[in-house]
């Protein structure tokens, strides 16, 4: 990781720091707010859902804060090079911490439903993808914080895993819904909360990409795509 | 430091090695690898036998708008200046290597620097107009000394010269008035009239917008843009933000050395010299 010299306006630097702080202290919050939810589920722990469901607000202040805050160095500092690109991956990234925190919530919201009702065995089997999810995301905040550009692109293979996952999981609740119709509205929900799980992989993945744009300036995005030149 | 003619490619020896440009300003399609106007080849200037810039080798691409940037004393006015050998006015002045201009070289002892600088305008960074002339006559000025008298010629490379500046609206009615008349944006651009008027091949721009307001600026940077169409712009600028604006094509010097030569979109982005990322990042010193 290549270490910089400071910049000769203070303000500037103080600026850069605190957009970073901030963006790193909501992956903080949304990461709590995913284990909440992940207890919640799998543990049937309703009151930890309600602490996902509660720090959501903080979340999505800190997104207008992080936006705002980019904006203004934009508009003071006019950054380039790697300046600029720390600003845009920053504002980029809280979109996705905001959405990965939504996430959460649906996730707590949909486990409540199910918590108030008689114990599923099938909730179990969703415990190695939000797992999984869980690293990717974990692993997506450490390959931005770190400017590690190895572990960012690794995430979007491990990405296509998870939607792997996601589609087995689906077949399987399918069966179990002919199997068992009098739990269909429950397995419904375990579809949707796999579902969600699958979207946080996809926002992984995003953040992944914004790191190792941030770090070396390369858009990674749509590989496969002929009309990205 | 990291010596230019190793680490900097020239601009357009090969199309693989061309840097990119940005994208033309009209919908017109882009010469795919414009031959370069200037090829600068190790050049090494000396005041009294210090080093000025050294073994500088760059190619200036042609119509297009190339900007130097750097810290105060990196050699980047001396370079501008060693396009039109106007460094030659300072005394004690010794040059090594070789500038091409369209395959001439410009150091030629046979060559007359005045032919030279016939085809290669200069825009400085105080407007200078001449203060006893009118705006008409500050404009034709070059035209009359090169011995053109026809009336109609005149007032017709008049008209052009001033609607080229973007500068015709503004005083087509008051041509007779002093040229110093006019407000600090609008003798710019009547410099640059001027310089035009007698038909150059460049532009070499030598901060010329440094002590302008912020409107007046974004005339003069407006008026690069269109000029860039017919001419060979080199601009010499501390304003980084402007050198991003106008440019197609970015030098960066240091300490006499050309660092990084690249597309404008690409150094402001992502350079590749990490002298130049600290320097436009304001990491410097």
């Amino acid at each position: 990781m290549t270490v910089r010299s400071r910049h000769i306006l203070k303000d500037f630097e103080s600026a850069l720091e605190l957009l970073r702080a901030n963006v790193l202290m909501m992956a903080s919050l949304t990461d709590r707010s995913l284990q909440n939810a992940m207890t919640c589920l799998l543990d049937r722990q309703s009151r930890n859902g309600a602490l996902t469901i509660a720090d959501e607000e903080e979340v999505d202040a800190l997104e207008k804060t992080v936006d705002g805050q980019g904006i203004n160095i934009l508009l003071r500092f006019q950054p380039v090079a790697f300046d600029l690109r720390q600003v845009i991956s920053a504002m980029k990234l809280s979109g996705n911490l905001e959405r990965i925190a939504d996430q959460a919530v649906k996730i707590a919201e949909r486990s409540q439903s199910l918590n108030r009702r008689p114990e599923l065995e099938e909730v179990s089997a969703l415990g190695p993808i939000f797992l999984e999810a869980i690293t990717l995301f974990r692993d997506s905040i450490r390959a931005y914080g770190d400017n590690d550009v190895a572990l960012a692109r690794s995430i979007l293979p491990r990405d296509k895993e998870l939607d792997e996952m996601n589609r087995q999981i689906t077949r399987d609740l399918t069966s179990c819904m002919s199997s068992n119709p009098s739990r269909i509205t429950d397995y419904v929900h375990l579809l949707f909360i796999a579902r969600y799980m699958e979207r946080i992989g996809d926002h992984a993945k995003n953040i992944g990409e914004d790191a190792v744009y941030a770090a070396e300036a390369k858009d990674i995005r749509h590989p496969t795509n002929v009309l990205v030149s | 430091m990291i010596n230019s003619s190793s680490t900097s490619k020239p601009a357009m020896e090969d199309s693989t090695s061309a840097p990119e440009s940005r994208k033309p300003v009209s919908n017109a399609p882009e010469a795919a690898n414009p031959a370069p106007a200037f090829r600068s080849r190790n050049l090494s200037i000396f005041y009294s036998n210090k080093p000025a810039i050294k073994d500088v080798t760059l190619d200036v691409p042609s119509r297009k708008v190339t900007a130097i940037i750097g810290p105060s004393g990196c050699g980047k006015s001396t370079f501008l200046r060693a396009l039109n050998r106007m460094h030659e006015l300072v005394p004690h002045t010794r040059v090594e290597g070789e500038v091409l201009f369209e395959g001439q070289n410009l150091y030629a002892p046979n060559l007359d620097p005045t032919l030279v600088r016939r085809r290669i305008g200069m825009v400085f960074q105080k407007s200078n107009p001449f203060p006893t002339m009118s705006i008409a006559d500050n404009v034709l000025v070059g035209l009359r000394l090169n011995g053109v008298r026809n009336r109609k010629v005149l007032n017709e490379r008049l008209e052009k010269s001033l609607r080229q500046a973007a500068l015709w609206d503004e005083v087509k009615h008051d041509l007779g008035k002093p040229g110093i008349s006019l407000s600090g944006g609008q003798q710019q651009r009547l410099c640059i009239a001027r310089a035009i008027a007698v038909e150059p091949e460049v532009l070499l721009m030598d901060e010329p917008a440094s002590a302008l307001d912020p409107i007046a600026t974004m005339k003069v940077e407006e008026l690069i843009r269109e000029l860039c169409a017919k001419y060979t712009i080199v601009i010499v600028t501390h304003n980084m933000q402007q050198a991003s604006r106008v440019s197609d094509y970015t030098a960066f010097f240091f300490l006499g050395n050309l660092v990084e030569f690249d597309g404008t979109d690409r150094l402001f982005s992502n350079p590749k010299e990490r002298q130049t990322e600290d320097y436009i990042t304001g990491r410097f010193g």
